[in-house]
């Protein structure tokens, strides 16, 4: 036992050395010698489910053959990706290139922690829609590149509604709601899968009301939760939230919703797309039972409210590779691989000539409807704590899941809300 | 007779009770990992695992790097103990021995810097391990590991070494060792008992650190278990067979080491503690 | 007074004492003078680990705390000296001191029940037949050795909302309104979960240990105090107590420590919800700090704690200090 132990013991000794040897692997400068750049490595961030594995196979070829330097995807949870972005890019090997989601970028824009683009956009963005592309500058320059952008859609199992007896998809609020209640009294599935702090979601709704969620209060922004119209949509995901037994102080990834829908025993979740595909990975059987429908709204002719999610890909202004960077930029968010993105998650692309990839593409088709009347969080710096665990929007939505009323979950969080809002940068 | 019946009795009835109480949890823990998720998501809870699955264990060792983060995690707990064993025992055999001015300063001093809260300082040692370029390496983390269980390494042993009577090691000298010889040969075999019950403490407590590593160390080459479980329980959280066959999985090493070194380890491990 | 548990075996007993000078290879002046540094010596690997490990970031906590530390300063290496202000907007706020109040409360409950819960275990311990105190030891020493992290998530599970057992058994019982309880909903609740999880994982400490130190009790007191007269009760105040004070006061120390800084459970359990509401000292400084990207002000908060831990157990400190001073011609 002894001797085992102490060889034990050598080894881990050895191993420390050599891991402490592994550090740096010759980033010498970011330039292109005569055997273009052989033997770098890029280390580029995306988060979880955002792109699918085989175009991150396809694009590290594209950058491999042209660059002859190798590509790393490292695949990042949501779950406190600030806290680890801001960590991460106040050291010496930031991710050269990361994806960032849009109501984070103006924060992060003014911490000076990402690289300016202002040549890549005039190389490649001329025809960047302008409206997706508004988060990326902040003070006049172009500090990322618009990615992609999506709007949540109903995601739900064919054969649960079926079995239900419901023959079309719903076309307003009240139908959706009949039809889930229809699923909850005829078969033994839960109708939705709605946990209590999927707060995109009520984003959305609060767009479909017209809402603010913060408004000016001489030139400090401040918390706009007291407003009757948030007060509506609240009221409007509460309805819905009744139907589910998902916990109500917990978010639509603790645990993945897609996990949750893969076990075939829930009716319908709200999420995005590509969602599907954690479904699918966790249980293949469920593929040809899903399908896809546009959130409905209080009418027929008006969609509900969405928020526009979406991601902007960025350099990190302290890598040291960042010509390598912008190439990679440049294969990635090529018409072609841009174009192939949108296609397999159905997602907007950063281009409107490139949407004709979205043609018979059931996601996209369920999602372009309600896009048009998407809108996002504020675009300003100071919004990026406010999204911070924990999330003062998610305590308001819990509290009035739990009974209180929407005023008083308000004045409750008002003050952890203002404070976030006037945080010192 | 009646009431020394019911004397004897009840001592026995309420230890069963809390038997049953302090092994629960930890019963709870293996039969759900073992059963099929049928049986752990039924109205009426199935109290013994009857068709046994493994499922839930290859889904949980499945998961990218796992043996990465195994190996990292035994390198660091045994390195950061066995560091911190050398280190506190030449300490506290100064301690619990000799005669020196200042003495009183250092038992405060140790006694202070076990009250150490690392949670809330590790902004403040992410910053000091970024500045000097040590990030991602099992180095910050073994070395960090060890402060956090040297001090009450030192003031166990110290305990431990005051046991051991002063008649042995001057009987050694008399048999002409010098005191290095008779420190080695007659009092680290009987030492080696505290050594023991001490180092579990130590493994616990690195086997188990979290926040720090999650900080420090962003690249899953230089990762550990605890990551692994907690990430884990993010994404999977209500799959309770894959949580639970994870958390046994993590739990198990500690567990036997535990109970075989428990007799040994019972006894007197607040010795040290007592004495300082 | 010392609690020495362990009983090393007993030596050559006709051992010829002689004067303590090992064989002479130095001058004897040489050395004493060394003999002197002996103990700084032995001693200096530990000090200096202290200072370099310990010293250094608690310095630098301090000096974070005096500056205004965000996104923008951290990424950039920017150090913007702010004064006393982090301080100033810590203690004139009303969420600090409402914390403190609550850290203190959490950490006095569970100190109680620990210790009152062990050292009655530890006392059965005492009085149970053999077959029954290894089967009772195993027990707690399984529990004592769950892994924090482990051990979290399995009580998460114990409590789950959905096919939690708790919530089944509690329903079985009579209370059907427990039947799809959330646990993590309010905070007495959660408190209530994160007391429980501590309290487990504590006895078996206290209890195994105040076992331990009872045999080392000698028969003789207790023979002398039934010469008294002194019945169960009586021998037990003026005996088996009086013994174990040492003991009790330093196992009470470490658990003070232990609990006034179980960050991983309250953090695990609910993430310091709701509302904020279960946040204890150090998961304050963190979410504040960290969580907040507020780095000044956690480090400012994270001073305040330790000061506030000191406090707590200056007390004890003051025993300690005194024995050391007692001892001093050990």
């Amino acid at each position: 036992m002894k001797r085992k132990l102490i060889s034990a013991i050598g080894v881990a000794g050895m191993m420390i050395s050599l891991a402490a040897c592994g550090g740096d692997n010759g980033d010498s400068g970011g330039k292109a010698g005569a055997d273009g750049y052989a033997g770098q490595t890029l280390t580029v961030w995306v988060m979880d489910g955002s792109s699918p594995d085989q175009w991150q196979k396809d694009v590290a070829a594209a950058f491999e053959k042209k660059t002859k330097a190798k590509v790393k995807f490292e695949i990042q949870q949501w779950n406190g990706i600030q806290q680890k972005l801001t960590t991460a890019l106040s050291e010496d090997n930031p991710p050269d290139v990361f994806e960032i989601g849009n109501t984070q970028t103006p924060a992060y824009a003014k911490t000076g922690g990402l690289a300016d683009l202002a040549d890549l956009k005039s190389e490649i963005g001329a025809d960047w829609t302008e409206s997706l592309n508004a988060s990326s500058i902040y003070d006049g320059k172009q500090y990322a590149a618009p990615w992609y952008f999506a709007n949540r859609v109903v995601l739900y199992n064919k054969k649960i509604w079926a079995e239900a007896g419901i023959k079309d998809t719903p076309r307003t609020r009240d139908e959706f709601y009949a039809d889930l209640k229809q699923i909850g009294e005829k078969t033994d599935a839960e109708p939705l899968y709605l946990p209590g702090q999927n707060w995109y979601h009520f984003v959305g709704l609060t767009i479909g009301e017209g809402a603010e969620l913060v408004k000016k209060d001489g030139d400090k922004y401040v918390s706009n939760l007291a407003d009757p119209k948030i007060a509506a949509a609240m009221e409007t995901y509460k309805k819905f939230q009744a139907l589910s037994k998902a916990p109500k102080d917990k978010d639509e990834a603790t645990p993945q919703q897609g996990e949750v829908f893969g076990k075939g025993n829930v009716g319908a979740f709200i999420g995005m797309g590509w969602e599907a595909g954690i479904a699918i990975k966790a249980n293949p059987k469920i593929e040809k039972e899903t399908g896809y429908f546009t959130i409905p709204g209080a009418t027929a002719d008006k969609p509900e409210g969405v928020f526009l999610g979406g991601s902007n890909l960025a350099v990190a202004a302290g890598s040291k590779k960042q010509e390598l960077a912008k190439e990679f930029l440049r294969i990635a968010l090529s018409d072609k691989y841009e174009g192939r993105l949108a296609k397999l998650n159905g997602v907007i692309p950063n281009k409107e000539s490139l949407q004709t990839n979205l043609k018979g593409n059931a996601v996209a088709e369920a999602a372009a409807p309600a896009a048009a009347g998407g809108g996002t969080t504020p675009l300003i710096p100071e919004w990026a704590a406010v999204e911070n665990a924990p999330n003062p929007i998610k305590t308001y939505m819990t509290a009035v899941l739990n009974g209180k009323s929407p005023a008083e979950a308000a004045e409750q969080v008002e003050g952890e809300f203002n404070k976030r809002l006037a945080q010192q940068q | 007779m009646k009431r020394s019946l019911f004397g004897r009795l009840w001592p026995n009835v309420t230890a069963v009770a809390l038997f049953i109480g302090f092994v629960f949890p930890v019963y709870w823990m293996f039969a759900t990992a073992f059963k099929p998720t049928g049986d752990i998501i039924s109205e009426d809870p199935v109290w013994f695992p009857t068709d046994v699955t493994f499922e839930h264990f290859e889904r949980a060792t499945g998961v990218d790097h796992f043996w990465t983060y195994v190996t990292n995690s035994l390198i660091v707990t045994l390195c950061a103990v066995v560091l911190a064993l050398v280190i506190a025992l030449a300490g506290s055999f100064a301690l619990a021995r000799m005669r020196f001015k200042g003495r009183r300063g250092f038992v405060i001093g140790f006694m202070l810097a076990q009250m150490a809260p690392w949670e809330v300082m590790i902004i403040a040692m992410y910053m000091i391990v970024r500045d000097a370029s040590m990030l991602n390496s099992l180095v910050p983390l073994t070395v960090f590991y060890m402060m956090m269980i040297l001090p009450f390494t030192i003031l166990t042993l110290r305990g431990f070494v005051a046991s051991v009577p002063r008649d042995l090691e001057e009987a050694a000298m008399v048999d002409g060792c010098t005191r290095a010889q008779a420190f080695r040969k007659v009092i680290l075999p009987l030492l080696a008992p505290g050594l023991m019950s001490t180092s579990l403490f130590g493994f616990i407590t690195a086997w188990n650190e979290f926040p720090l590593v999650l900080v420090l160390n962003k690249e899953t080459e230089a990762q550990t278990l605890p990551l692994w479980l907690s990430s884990f329980q993010t994404a999977f959280g209500n799959d309770w067979g894959a949580t639970m066959a994870a958390s046994s999985l993590f739990a198990i090493p500690i567990l036997i080491l535990f109970v075989f070194l428990q007799r040994r380890a019972v006894s007197g491990l607040t010795a040290g503690a007592v004495k300082g | 007074m010392t609690v020495q548990t362990e009983r090393p075996p007993s030596g050559p007993v006709d051992v010829v004492k002689r004067d303590e000078s090992g064989p002479a290879g130095a001058g004897p002046r040489a050395a004493s003078r060394l003999g002197a540094l002996t103990p700084y010596l032995l001693l200096l690997p530990a000090c200096a680990a202290t200072v370099l490990l310990l010293g250094w970031p608690l310095l630098k906590d301090v000096l974070l705390s005096f500056q205004n530390l965000n996104m923008a300063q951290l990424i950039q290496h920017v150090t913007e000296w702010n004064g006393i202000d982090n301080y100033k907007e810590v203690l004139t706020g009303e969420d600090f001191w409402r914390v403190t109040l609550r850290s203190i409360l959490f950490t006095a409950v569970n100190v109680v029940l620990t210790m009152i819960l062990g050292a009655l275990v530890g006392l059965l311990l005492a009085r149970l037949g053999k077959r029954m105190r290894v089967t009772l030891m195993l027990g707690l020493v399984l529990a004592w050795a769950m892994p924090v992290v482990a051990a979290t998530t399995v009580y998460q599970w114990l409590f789950a909302q959905r096919f939690g057992v708790v919530n089944w058994v509690l329903d079985k019982l009579g209370w059907h309104s427990m039947a799809d309880y959330s646990w993590t909903s309010s905070q007495l609740s959660t408190f209530f979960v994160v007391t429980v999880l501590i309290v487990w994982q504590s006895i078996p400490f206290v209890a195994i240990n105040l076992y331990a130190a009872t045999t080392t009790i000698p028969g003789e007191l207790y023979e002398a105090a039934a010469l008294d007269g002194a019945g169960g009760w009586k021998s037990f105040t003026t005996v088996t107590l009086p013994f174990l004070r040492p003991f009790l006061y330093a196992t009470t120390f470490l658990e003070i420590i232990w609990v006034f800084k179980a960050f991983v459970q309250v953090f695990a359990i609910n993430g310091g919800g709701p509302d904020r509401l279960t946040e204890i000292l150090p998961v304050y400084a963190y979410i504040e700090g960290v969580g907040n990207q507020h780095y000044g002000m956690g480090a400012a908060i994270a001073v305040l704690t330790i000061l506030i831990l000191l406090g707590l157990t200056a007390y004890y400190l003051r025993i300690v200090l005194k024995r050391e001073e007692e001892e001093a011609g050990l």
